[in-house]
């Protein structure tokens, strides 16, 4: 779904060809979304249809002729919409970590705030390894705006920063019920 | 002592061996800390982790020589802290360990440069001389344009900067910092710790102590408190 408007938003920039655009897309939000040529084609392939973007043969020497991708005016207006229009789903609450707790021992609360500590070091370690993209990022001297990459980088820290409050806040609730019990 | 003993000392910043902290509460007595023993290696950027109440910041004093534990041993930059007198314990906390606190904690007559430079004068230095150093170091945190401003004129961050600034004046073996942003922003908060990583980067040993996962992900090394154990140690590799 949206890999079609990063694609577009990628071609409103300048046209390209299909393996630039992965590295263009991988440049952009590679940090964070992983694509294969077979998605990019098939993605193209349907924007053509849509005639939201055309494309112009390359010849090359003692190679097939490639395609240069490039985005039409409809493609323009469709991308311009989009990016203008705020997102009105809200993410899905849908944490494998809540089915687990749903399903674990009642009678064995230990268990469960074993599996909780040991939830929260791995959300901390992944914390360490973004920040430690961030500040390499923000110490390398880059032309290219890494603004975007950086504000992605900070979406993960705080997700992963709301799951540890969550969670202390579980380990919380589960004392207190057992104090409750005793 | 064999070789890799020898070796081994030279890495270590700081040691605690079995350091516990009691304190007296009307007739019951609250054990803040018990039992710690930890290594922080020279150059490391170590950040413990945890709620309040875990003891966290009564580690810190205890590192900093601002607390001395009621069980077991700290020894700093190969200096036991122990078997010695309160004054020895002030002088060692002057001249080898900078504090860098939440509430900033700057006198508010002073420029930020006397503000940096006080510990040295302090020590007896000649104005003169502490001045240029001073300035040197508020260069180094960015804070070039504000050397003669007092603190009222200086923003959060800013002042913050030139707490970081005061705390390295007298080269301490290590910078210890107590919830250095809770009084900040995000943004300004994450320019503090990119200006401590970068301090970090070029060997300057940092120990801090926070509830924030955030602040404790800039550390090369986490170490989380529990109920004034430490609980969970996590050294960060270069993956």
């Amino acid at each position: 779904m949206s890999i079609k408007y990063a694609i577009l938003g990628i071609l409103a920039e300048r046209d390209l060809h299909g393996y630039e655009l992965k590295t263009n897309f991988d440049d952009k939000v590679g940090e964070f979304w992983s694509l294969n040529f077979g998605q990019i084609y098939s993605t193209l392939d349907r924007l053509e249809k849509d005639g939201l973007v055309t494309h112009d043969r390359q010849a090359q020497d003692k190679r097939p002729d490639r395609k240069i991708f490039s985005i039409t005016k409809k493609g323009r207006i469709i991308l311009t919409q989009w990016l203008s229009t705020p997102i009105s789903k809200v993410r899905a609450l849908r944490d494998e970590f809540f089915i687990k707790l749903v399903f674990m021992d009642k009678d064995n609360p230990a268990a469960v705030l074993d599996l909780i500590e040991k939830q929260k070091m791995l959300h901390l370690k992944h914390m360490n390894r973004l920040t430690r993209r961030k500040v390499a990022l923000k110490s390398k001297i880059c032309n290219r705006d890494t603004l975007p990459t950086e504000l992605l980088l900070d979406a993960g820290l705080f997700h992963a920063e709301a799951d540890i409050k969550w969670l202390t806040l579980c380990e919380t609730k589960i004392k207190t019920e057992i104090k409750r019990k005793e | 002592m064999d070789r890799s003993d020898e070796k081994t000392e030279e890495l270590t910043m700081i040691e605690l061996r079995h350091a516990g902290r009691k304190f007296r509460q009307g007739l019951r007595e609250v054990k803040a800390l018990s039992d710690v023993s930890l290594v922080i290696r020279k150059g490391e950027f170590l950040s413990i982790m945890g709620p309040s109440g875990s003891g966290k910041s009564t580690l810190l004093n205890l590192i900093g020589g601002l607390d001395r534990p009621t069980e077991g041993e700290v020894i700093l930059d190969g200096r036991p802290l122990h078997g010695i007198t309160d004054d020895q314990v002030t002088l060692l906390r002057r001249r080898h360990v900078g504090y860098v606190f939440q509430f900033f904690n700057l006198l508010p007559l002073l420029t930020a440069c006397e503000n940096v430079g006080l510990p040295l004068l302090l020590d007896g230095l000649p104005f003169s001389k502490v001045k240029q150093k001073a300035e040197a170091l508020l260069e180094k945190v960015g804070l070039a344009e504000r050397i003669e401003h007092r603190p009222d004129q200086l923003s959060g961050g800013e002042m913050q900067r030139v707490a970081i600034a005061r705390a390295l004046i007298a080269d301490p073996a290590v910078l210890l910092a107590d919830e250095p942003t809770g009084n900040l922003d995000s943004h300004t908060g994450e320019e503090i710790f990119l200006l401590l990583k970068s301090l970090n980067d070029r060997g300057q040993t940092i120990v801090m102590v926070t509830h924030d996962p955030k602040a404790a992900a800039y550390g090369s090394r986490i170490v989380t408190l529990k109920d004034g154990h430490p609980a969970q140690d996590i050294c960060i590799g270069e993956d």
